[in-house]
């Protein structure tokens, strides 16, 4: 058991105190984002699945999806399919195809490109939905 | 200049084969999920979907076929990109055995309760 915490102490501190500047800050937004993605992932299989299963549950799901919190949860769900998207194609293309642009000063600007590229595709989804949500408040 | 190339061959183990296979279903999952996110919460809207929804979309066969696709590669991708990270976490082979089967349970238990309810279609008619 202390061997346990010890380790996770270890680790959660060594994500944090790490400076590894803007790789490492891609890596902990792809952590988070992808963690975010897959908790809402497989919850979203399972309520979709109850339209089949059993449709009431479904229906009591989607009442909640409607709710002006979980619409803006569903925006920074958006923000975070995006990131890991651009960020994960940035992995492999960089790992499959050329990875001599892991080279540090490369991977910096790489880096913050892909930062740069996920806000200028999440901007106009994200007021999309925003004022979709900002249509149906009050109903 | 005369450069000599050792060719090494490397032997695969699973660890290498899931490595590759985060990254070429990371570009298969790109048009698949960016579709889906653009049509069902930013086009469609989560006001417009319901049971009758999911009903008429799984009765097309193509939609059928593509959430099946969406569901394979997503949670299989999530899952071992959730056991990459637990990694950092659990050491010991026996936290990994239990770490990884909880893993595979979860894996196959989720994909297979999507899988059949896409395959059987939603069911409108219960809602009364």
């Amino acid at each position: 058991m202390t061997t346990s915490w010890t380790s996770l102490k270890t680790t959660l501190s060594g994500y944090l105190k790490y400076r590894g500047r803007e790789g490492q800050t891609a890596f902990m937004l792809h952590r988070i984002t992808g963690l975010g993605t897959l908790l809402f992932l497989t919850i979203h299989i399972v309520d979709t699945a109850a339209a089949y299963y059993y449709p009431p549950l479904y229906e009591h799901a989607i009442v909640l999806y409607r709710l002006p919190l979980f619409m803006v949860g569903e925006i920074f769900l958006v923000f975070s399919v995006v990131y890991h998207g651009v960020n994960g194609f940035r992995i492999a293309y960089l790992d499959l195809i050329k990875p001599k642009d892991w080279m540090i000063l490369k991977q910096r600007k790489s880096a913050k490109t892909t930062l740069i590229i996920s806000t200028i595709i999440w901007l106009p989804a994200a007021w999309i939905m925003a004022s979709n949500m900002i249509k149906h408040l009050g109903e | 200049m005369t450069t000599t190339v050792r060719k090494i061959k490397k032997q695969s183990n699973f660890e290498i084969t899931s490595w590759k296979w985060m990254r070429y279903s990371a570009v298969a999952l790109l048009p698949l999920v960016w579709i889906h996110v653009l049509i069902k919460d930013v086009i469609v809207g989560v006001h417009n979907i319901d049971t009758f929804y999911v009903r008429d979309i799984w009765a097309i066969w193509g939609w059928k076929v593509y959430d099946i696709l969406l569901l394979a590669f997503t949670f299989a991708h999530g899952v071992n990109g959730l056991r990459n990270v637990s990694m950092d976490f659990f050491h010991s082979e026996k936290a990994r055995k239990i770490v990884d089967w909880g893993l595979i349970v979860l894996w196959v238990l989720v994909s297979g309760i999507g899988a059949l309810a896409i395959i059987a279609g939603a069911r409108p008619e219960m809602l009364v």
